[in-house]
């Protein structure tokens, strides 16, 4: 049966696609799925780093594409997952040098050597966006509880509407405590706001930046808050659709349970 | 809710995070409305013509444009009639 291929979208930079990918990917294959994560931003490579597989590049997705390579060849294999593979971006190519009939193509490819295969598209609309959807089957839309990507998350998922594929939302970096005091959309907020249906929720996380820094996949890291939401949503990409999104809320203290009572919304 | 957000609620402050929601919707509907100069064009161009069937209008005098306010949009057309062409027509 030939596999998925999901992207990994946002429309805004920097609320943790890649970091959102390397995780995913490592909760799937630690799950015993063989899974590709490929970075789509050719010219600014970077899911290499978070997986601490940078040393390890020989070939790159354009010399796939291009056929210098085969697949097999430029997959860098995991230190510490079996069955995880990493496809890295050219750093030295212009990004158009790949056009979405090549992804097709190679998307083609992947389906038979992998169960899942997840694309870290680059920020924006652009080409590197118009390549990633080409080739998905499925999407993944990531945004923080903030105005700006909440409006560009809103923007790539009408874009991915007008294709066909289906996105699904994931809140990365929500911070309890904010939106305990109002300060923070919720994702309830998020939810009413977007029309689109909920894949998880991940708390904001130090041991995002310590997992980062030493290019360890967070999901390996004891006690991560985020690592564990992290693996619920592998369980619900693959067998487990139905599995609870916990809500990171957390539990009510006594001060909250009081100001619940104060509260005239609640 | 913690004990900050409970003096914030009896000093009757608003959440920061409700005036981003409603900033919010008001920029997705914006966005949404959104029309090029083209669109307009072509629209102007449009009712000008099927206006012209029924009225003889002062085509220098049109204007159309969306006017929007709080919670609403409004496309706004507005021409002066020179006189209605069946009134001519019945005349002649």
């Amino acid at each position: 049966m030939d596999g998925k291929v999901i992207v990994v979208t946002s429309g805004k930079g920097g609320v943790g696609k890649t970091t959102v990918t390397a995780a995913i990917g490592a909760a799937m294959a630690m799950q015993g799925k063989r899974v590709a994560v490929v970075d789509m931003d050719i010219g600014l490579r970077n899911l290499d780093v978070v997986m601490g597989l940078e040393n390890r590049i020989v070939f790159n997705i354009v010399d796939v594409i291009q056929g210098k390579c085969k697949i097999k060849q430029a997959a860098v294999k995991d230190r510490r997952i079996d069955n995880l593979f990493l496809i890295p971006a050219s750093q030295s190519h212009e990004k158009n040098v790949i056009r979405p009939e090549n992804m097709i193509w190679l998307a083609g490819k992947l389906r038979k050597e992998f169960d899942f295969t997840f694309l870290d598209c680059p920020a924006g609309i652009e080409q590197g966006f118009k390549n990633s959807i080409a080739a998905a089957d499925e999407a993944i839309v990531v945004c923080t509880p903030e105005v700006s990507s909440v409006r560009d998350a809103d923007r790539v998922i009408g874009l991915l509407y007008a294709r066909s594929i289906k996105p699904r939302l994931i809140i990365n970096r929500i911070v309890p405590k904010m939106v305990e005091n109002g300060d923070m959309l919720s994702h309830e907020d998020v939810l009413d706001v977007l029309s689109v249906d909920l894949l998880g929720l991940v708390v904001m996380d130090d041991k995002v930046v310590v997992s980062t820094n030493t290019g360890t996949p967070l999901v390996m890291q004891k006690d991560s808050a985020a690592g564990s939401a992290f693996q619920r949503i592998g369980l619900r990409l693959d067998g487990h659709p139905d599995l609870p999104i916990e809500n990171p809320m957390g539990q009510k203290g006594f001060w909250k349970k009081l100001g619940a009572k104060f509260s005239r919304k609640n | 809710m913690t004990f900050n957000a409970i003096l914030k609620k009896l000093f009757n402050k608003t959440d920061t995070k409700d005036v981003a929601k409603k900033r919010l919707k008001f920029a997705l509907i914006y966005d949404k409305l959104e029309v090029s100069d083209d669109l307009l064009k072509n629209l102007q161009q449009d009712l000008v013509e099927v206006i012209s069937r029924y009225f003889e209008i002062d085509r220098d005098a049109i204007n159309l444009d969306i006017r929007r306010s709080e919670d609403s949009s409004a496309l706004v057309f507005n021409t002066p009639i020179v006189s209605a062409r069946h009134c001519r027509e019945s005349t002649a």
